[in-house]
């Protein structure tokens, strides 16, 4: 029998080859990534130094130079919006690393109904992000179940008892902050619970039989080999806290006035109501280069941890 | 000896307390989540004049299936279905059709893509050591950085580039394949680091032995790999599908009038011009929720193991 011939064939063999085996996933998933997010990045870069507004035919922009960039940073609104999601950021990835940890601590040690705690506990992880807001703008209204709850409180307090949880500017914010820990507590749970069950029983046991207390063991033995939990917590969850938006459109739309509005709204308000294209691309790349900063620092800590982690398993 | 008894009596009663303690804690967190969940599905049976009230109602007065029958009616020109002269008539067919399509679809084909890459990956090394913390770079770049350059891609750019290669003008903004294709690169990354989880706990002796029998390499991936991660294939796929069918920026962004998903649907009615319908909201809410709930529940077991970042292996 003759080996079979022709286009095809060779280009199967081809294919099959060791050497160019290997790469034939990585190249569609690079092409992949470079059609639909490289290039629009490379076009951004280009409108940005463009003076053009949607409103307006694309054929009459001219270039600018770094006119738009100058107009980024020169806007108030940018920075405020800027500092406001560092605001909300910090303080949601604190209450949800705290509560979290303390909720992993205490599903690990506790022996009965442990499955459904963990089930419960990571359902707000999957509910979709919109239908919390929706669900959070329900219970915040001003006659809402909320303001039920806490009118106990409030009169005790000789406070009024309808809290505006939505038209009062700090109240907002608060709201806001308060939906992202509901919804992302579940997710450092999540990480820490699996780093709590990794822990080496023999370790915790050693300890105990050589007379350590409760919290000398959680102190020496069980904090330190939780670390790497502790750092992909904090990474994951100070990007995703960056990037808040769906609350902010569900809840307040910003407002009231701009009290609320992260980077991103601020952003998506510019271009899609305002059509200041040129602006968006520009503060885009600006914010890219940002956390572009940001992001490597995030990956450089979770690799620093890895290769120590894998350096200790090999010794 | 006495003294002994009392002490392990104390001892014992502390523990207890502890254990009391601690299920009063865990109770409590309980019910602060379940509470918001609680309050969309009852919302969901209270009919028009129940929805806003002081004090609010903790259950239905009156239960009713309007908000479903609204949502789920077929012809939505329907009397009584829009139970105002001033509300639009609408229902979620369409944006289901949206969703699941768009959802299933990308998820399909970044859990292919992704698998084949995470092999590469596993086996050899490709992209480098440094690879596998790269891909998920991508994950972390906020979506309204893309958003911004997508919509002018989409819209702008491709329609024009399509019109001088090919001769005709398509546009991907707004349609089911524009938002499919973006969701297949934004979850790659997730397929990519799952599956690697996965494919990095299969013994490589066992494809050598394959591999030395005589056994094709096509093969070898067949029987030999796929088979043991699949039910990691399941998990990965029911993951990437959960965060596709809750996106709502892009899917904001890149569709307006004719695609729409379910998140883009409900936020439609959150806005004050199309006026606030809280029962059809709540309706709606509990719908998309349920299913992806339900899956949630499902890979549960392996989320808690597997979502260490392969950092926590034992």
């Amino acid at each position: 029998m003759r080996p079979p011939n022709g286009p095809f064939a060779r280009l199967g063999a081809w294919l099959s080859r060791e050497r160019v085996f290997r790469w034939i996933p990585f190249v569609l998933v690079e092409g992949t990534f470079i059609l639909v997010i490289i290039i629009p990045f490379l076009l951004t870069i280009y409108i940005s130094f463009l003076r053009w507004r949607a409103n307006r035919p694309f054929e009459q922009a001219y270039l600018s130079g770094f006119r738009n960039y100058e107009a980024v940073l020169s806007d108030t609104g940018f920075w405020a919006a800027l500092g406001r999601t560092f605001y909300f950021a910090g303080f949601a990835v604190v209450f949800e690393l705290v509560i979290g940890f303390v909720l992993a601590m205490l599903v690990h040690r506790v022996v009965r109904g442990r499955r459904i705690y963990i089930t419960v506990f990571l359902i707000p992880m999957m509910v979709v992000p919109v239908v919390v807001g929706y669900n959070f703008s329900m219970i915040y209204i001003d006659h809402g179940p909320l303001n039920q709850l806490l009118s106990p409180l409030t009169t005790l307090l000789g406070m009024e008892p309808r809290i505006r949880w939505l038209s009062d500017p700090l109240a907002a914010q608060w709201a806001i902050i308060l939906a992202d820990v509901w919804q992302w507590t579940s997710l450092t749970f999540l990480i820490f619970l699996s780093g709590f069950s990794a822990l080496p029983p023999q370790l915790i046991s050693a300890a105990r039989v050589m007379g350590a207390s409760r919290w000398q063991i959680f102190w020496w033995v069980e904090f330190p080999l939780l670390k790497p939990a502790i750092v992909i917590a904090v990474v994951v969850r100070s990007m995703e806290a960056l990037k808040l938006f769906d609350p902010v459109v569900l809840l307040t739309f910003g407002g009231p006035g701009t009290s609320t509005q992260t980077v991103a709204y601020y952003l998506w308000e510019q271009v899609w109501q305002f059509n200041k294209f040129a602006f968006g691309a520009a503060a885009s790349i600006l914010l890219l280069i940002l956390f572009s900063a940001l992001i490597f620092t995030g990956i450089w800590l979770m690799m620093r941890e890895r290769t120590r982690l894998d350096r200790e398993r090999a010794s | 000896m006495n003294g002994d008894a009392t002490g392990r009596k104390a001892a014992d009663r502390l523990r207890r307390r502890r254990t009391a303690l601690r299920h009063t804690v865990l109770i409590g967190w309980g019910a602060i989540i379940m509470f918001p969940i609680y309050w969309m599905i009852q919302t969901s049976f209270k009919d028009s004049g129940e929805w806003v009230t002081w004090p609010p109602n903790w259950l239905p007065q009156d239960p009713t299936l309007k908000n479903y029958e609204q949502i789920f009616a077929f012809d939505v020109q329907q009397a009584g279905v829009a139970r105002e002269a001033t509300e639009q008539p609408f229902n979620i067919w369409g944006s289901l059709v949206d969703s699941l399509l768009i959802c299933t679809i990308s998820s399909l084909i970044a859990l292919f893509m992704g698998t084949f890459l995470a092999y590469a990956i596993s086996r050899f090394n490709v992209g480098g050591s440094t690879f596998r913390h790269m891909v998920l770079m991508v994950r972390m770049i906020p979506p309204i950085v893309i958003a911004i350059p997508l919509l002018m891609y989409y819209a702008v750019m491709v329609p024009f580039a399509t019109e001088t290669l090919l001769g005709s003008r398509i546009s991907l903004f707004d349609t089911r394949t524009g938002v499919s294709a973006l969701y297949t690169t934004v979850t790659l990354p997730f397929v990519i680091w799952m599956m690697l989880s996965f494919i990095d706990e299969v013994p490589y002796t066992l494809e050598h032995a394959a591999r030395l029998m005589g056994a094709g390499r096509i093969y070898t991936l067949r029987k030999v790999v796929l088979p043991l991660v699949a039910s990691g294939m399941v998990v990965t796929f029911l993951f990437v599908f959960i965060l596709s069918w809750g996106e709502f920026l892009l899917a904001l962004t890149l569709t307006h009038p004719d695609v729409s998903t379910l998140p883009v649907l409900l936020n439609k009615f959150q806005s004050a011009s199309e006026g606030r319908l809280y029962g059809p909201q709540a309706a709606i809410g509990t719908v998309i929720t349920i299913p992806v709930v339900i899956m949630g529940v499902l890979i549960q077991k392996h989320l808690v193991k597997g979502f260490s970042f392969g950092m926590m292996r034992r």
